[in-house]
C-alpha cells in the first residue's frame, strides 16, 4: 500500500507532543478533525475533561497496537486498564482479532470508537497517536519498530524483539535517531528473577564467576503441508518480511509451543525457544550479572559425552553458561566470602510493572527498564547460540562492529534476505 | 548419505519430513573444515537448482547457497530473480555470496526488473552495503514508482558514507524522489559519519535539517546529531 499523505504531518505533531507540548497539539488535532472533517462544533465530553482519578483526554497517552494474538490481548489489557492510556485504535491481520479487540475496546469506553486496521501503515500514519504497542510475530518486529520510530511514535515490543543480530543495531539507531522511547517486552526479567539479584547487586555471592541458562530448544524449518484456510487472515501480510510458505494453522498459530506447533517453533518466524524463553532467562541472567550493557566476545562450543553446550564468556571474565550439564537454571557460581559494595537495584518506574514502567518514560522521556538496547543484548545471547550450535563450532564476537572474528560462513548468518517488499 | 539426501531433494515438497535432507545438513557443517566437501556440496546445489523441482526445494537449495555459495553460484541465482516465486530466496543467497559477481548480479535485477521484484533487489543491494551499488541507487530515486524511489533512498542509507550523503543532499535538493525518505535516509548517513569520524560533513547534514521550514520530528534529530557530534569532537 502507498505511504498515506499525512505521514510528515504525523511526524511533526507526534514530536511536538512527546517534547512537552502533547496535549496542545492533541487539542489542535482534535479540533481540526472536528471542525474540518465534519463540520460541526467540537463537543467536549465529561471523559475528555477528565476526572479525579482519570487525566483529561489531552494528558492521556494516546496508544494503539499492533498484532493482538495471545500476548498482545495481554499487553493491550495492561494498557487498556489504565486510565492515563486512550487506546484508539488496533491492527491485526486476523479478522476475528480485529473484531475482538474492537468490542473489548469499545467496551471499555463505552463508545464506538476505536478503528481497525489490516495494515499497520495506515495506523502508524494517524497524527494523534503517540505510542504503538507491537506483539506480532518475531518476524515483523524490527519493520514495525523501525516504522513506528520513523513516524514519531514510542514503542512497547514484545519479546523476543530481534530475529536477526544485524535488526538490532538498526532498531536501536532508529529509536535514538527520532528520540523515541523504545521498550522491550519481558516482564519476567525483573519479575520472577528478584531473589537472585537482590543478593548479586547486594554484593553477597562476591564476584560472579559464571551463570547458567538452561533454554531451548532451538528453531526448526517449517515444511509443513498446505492446509484448507479456514479462518478470515491476510496471508502475504502475516508472511511480510519472512520466506513465503502455504498456509498452515500451525505454522501461524500463536500458542506457546515451541515443539512444532506454533510460529515459535519455526526459523522463519522465530529464534525457537533459544529466543522465545532465552529473551527472559538469558535477560535475567544478564540483569542478575549487572551485563546488561554489554554483549559477550566469545561463545565456545562444547561437545562433550553429557551433550552440547555453550559458553558465553564475556570482556569483564564472567561467564555464561547455556545448558550446561548437571547446572540448574541461572545457577550462580559467585565467590564465597567475598563482599562487594552494594549497589541500588535498578527497578521500573511509575506504576504497573513494565506497562507503567513504558508509559512513565513515554510522559518522562527516561529511560525504560528493558530499553531497546538492553533488550538487543539480551536477544544476542541466543542468536549467538543458534548460529554456535547451528555451526557446531566455537565463534568469536566483536560487538563493536557487529560481526563474527574469522567466521565468513557465521557472518553470512548475521541477518536474512527480506521478502519483497520489506526492508529495514 | 549426501547422495541419498540429493536423491530425496528430487521429490522434496511441503509436508516431506525434513530429516530425508538431513546428508545436506551435515556436509554444511562438514564444508566449513574441508574445501573439497564444500565445492562438492556447492556443484550439487547448483546442478539441484537447474533440475525440476519444487519450488520448496529450491528454496530449501537456496539456503543452503546462501550459507556456503561461492561466485560459482551465481549464474543458477541469478536465473531466479525474476521468478516471483523463487526471486526471494534467491536475493537472500545472493546478498551474502562474496564478490563482485553477486552484487553485478543484484544490480543487474534492480536495474531491470519491476515492481516488488525489483525493490527486492534494491533492498538487497542496501543491505550488502556496498558503496559500489550508489550510481545504481541514484538513479531510481526519481523512479515514477514511488515504492521503488523510496526503496532507494532507504537503501542509499543503509550503505552510507559520503557518496550516498552527496546523493541524498543533490536529490532533496532538487525535489526528486520521497522526501521523507531521503532525509531519514540522509540522517542515517550522517550516523555513518560521526562514526567514522566525519563529523565535519556530518554536521553539515545536521545543520541543513535543522531549519524552521522542517518538521519538528526532524530539526529534533537534527539536534540530536549536533550534540553527537559535539560529542564525538570533544572526545577526540
Amino acid at each position: 500500500m502507498n505511504q498515506p499523505s499525512t505521514k510528515r504531518t504525523s511526524r511533526a505533531t507526534v514530536a511536538a507532543g512527546t517534547d512537552g507540548n502533547r496535549g496542545a497539539n492533541r487539542r489542535q488535532f482534535l479540533k481540526t478533525a472536528g471542525a474540518t472533517a465534519f463540520g460541526v462544533p467540537l463537543i467536549i465530553t465529561s471523559s475528555a475533561l477528565g476526572s479525579a482519578d482519570r487525566p483529561a483526554a489531552s494528558d492521556r497517552i494516546v496508544m494503539a497496537g499492533i498484532g493482538i494474538g495471545n500476548m498482545g490481548r495481554g499487553d493491550q489489557g495492561a494498557f487498556l486498564g489504565r486510565n492515563d492510556v486512550q487506546y484508539v485504535a488496533m491492527c491485526d491481520v486476523r479478522e476475528a482479532n480485529r473484531e475482538e479487540s474492537k468490542a473489548r475496546i469499545d467496551g471499555r469506553y463505552q463508545n464506538k470508537d476505536c478503528k481497525t486496521y489490516n495494515d499497520f501503515r495506515e495506523l502508524l500514519a494517524r497524527p494523534d497517536i503517540d505510542a504503538v504497542h507491537v506483539a506480532t510475530p518475531d518476524h515483523w518486529h524490527a519493520v514495525l519498530v523501525i516504522e513506528a520510530c520513523r513516524h514519531g511514535k514510542d514503542v512497547y515490543c514484545q519479546k523476543p524483539e530481534t530475529l536477526t543480530l544485524r535488526e538490532g543495531p538498526l532498531m536501536i539507531a532508529a529509536a535514538r535517531r527520532y528520540g523515541r522511547i523504545v521498550s522491550g517486552g519481558s516482564q519476567r526479567v525483573l519479575g520472577d528473577y528478584r531473589h537472585l539479584v537482590d543478593p548479586a547487586w547486594a554484593g553477597e555471592l562476591g564476584t560472579i564467576r559464571s551463570i547458567n541458562v538452561n533454554v531451548g530448544p532451538l528453531p526448526q524449518l517449517c515444511n509443513l503441508p498446505e492446509e484448507e484456510m479456514v479462518e478470515k487472515i491476510d496471508w502475504n501480510m502475516w508472511l511480510g518480511p519472512a520466506p513465503w510458505g502455504p498456509y498452515n494453522s500451525k505454522r501461524c498459530s500463536g500458542s506457546y509451543s515451541i515443539n512444532g506447533a506454533s510460529w515459535r517453533s519455526f526459523f522463519d518466524y522465530s529464534g525457537g525457544g533459544m529466543t522465545d524463553w532465552g529473551a527472559h532467562h538469558f535477560g535475567g541472567a544478564t540483569f542478575i550479572c549487572n551485563v546488561r550493557e554489554l554483549q559477550p566476545v566469545e561463545v565456545v562450543y562444547n561437545d562433550t559425552a553429557d551433550g552440547q553446550w555453550l559458553d558465553y564468556r564475556y570482556p569483564n571474565g564472567l561467564t555464561i553458561h547455556h545448558n550446561k550439564p548437571g547446572s540448574g537454571n541461572l545457577e550462580i557460581v559467585g565467590t564465597p566470602g567475598e563482599q562487594l559494595a552494594p549497589k541500588p537495584v535498578p527497578m521500573y518506574k511509575g506504576s504497573g510493572g513494565i506497562y507503567g514502567d513504558f508509559i512513565h518514560c513515554v510522559k518522562t522521556r527516561e529511560t525504560p527498564f528493558r530499553d531497546i538496547e538492553r533488550a538487543v543484548n539480551t536477544c544476542v545471547l541466543a542468536h549467538l547460540g543458534n548460529i554456535a550450535y547451528q555451526l557446531k563450532r566455537s565463534l568469536k564476537w566483536d560487538a563493536a562492529a557487529q560481526q563474527f572474528v574469522g567466521d565468513e560462513e557465521a557472518n553470512r548468518m548475521v541477518d536474512r534476505g527480506r521478502r519483497e517488499p520489506w526492508q529495514l | 548419505m549426501l547422495d541419498q539426501a540429493f536423491e530425496a531433494l528430487k521429490t522434496y515438497d511441503y509436508g516431506t519430513p525434513i530429516s530425508e535432507l538431513q546428508g545436506i545438513e551435515d556436509a554444511m557443517v562438514a564444508a566449513h573444515a574441508d574445501p573439497a566437501v564444500r565445492q562438492d556440496l556447492e556443484q550439487h546445489l547448483i546442478a539441484a537448482l537447474g533440475s525440476d523441482i519444487s519450488r520448496d526445494a529450491k528454496d530449501y537449495v537456496c539456503r543452503k547457497l546462501a550459507g556456503i555459495g561461492t561466485p560459482a553460484a551465481v549464474p543458477a541465482l541469478s536465473k531466479l530473480l525474476p521468478i516471483e516465486a523463487n526471486s526471494h530466496l534467491a536475493r537472500h543467497a545472493l546478498e551474502r555470496i562474496p564478490g563482485p559477481e553477486a552484487l553485478a548480479a543484484l544490480a543487474t535485477a534492480a536495474k531491470e526488473l519491476s515492481g516488488k521484484l525489483k525493490i527486492g533487489a534494491i533492498g538487497s543491494l542496501g543491505a550488502r552495503g556496498d558503496s559500489s551499488s550508489v550510481a545504481t541507487l541514484a538513479s531510481l530515486l526519481n523512479d515514477a514508482d514511488p515504492a521503488v524511489a523510496r526503496s532507494a533512498a532507504m537503501s542509499l542509507g543503509l550503505i552510507g558514507g559520503s557518496e550516498a550523503t552527496a546523493v541524498l543532499q543533490s536529490a532533496i535538493q532538487t525535489g526528486t524522489g520521497d522526501k521523507d525518505s531521503l532525509i531519514d535516509a540522509l540522517l542515517e548517513c550522517a550516523e555513518s559519519l560521526v562514526r567514522s569520524k566525519q563529523t565535519v560533513e556530518a554536521k553539515v547534514i545536521y545543520e541543513s535539517l535543522s531549519g524552521d521550514q522542517q518538521p519538528r520530528l526532524i530539526r529534533l534529530a537534527a539536534t540530536r546529531g549536533l550534540l553527537a557530534c559535539g560529542a564525538r569532537t570533544a572526545a577526540s
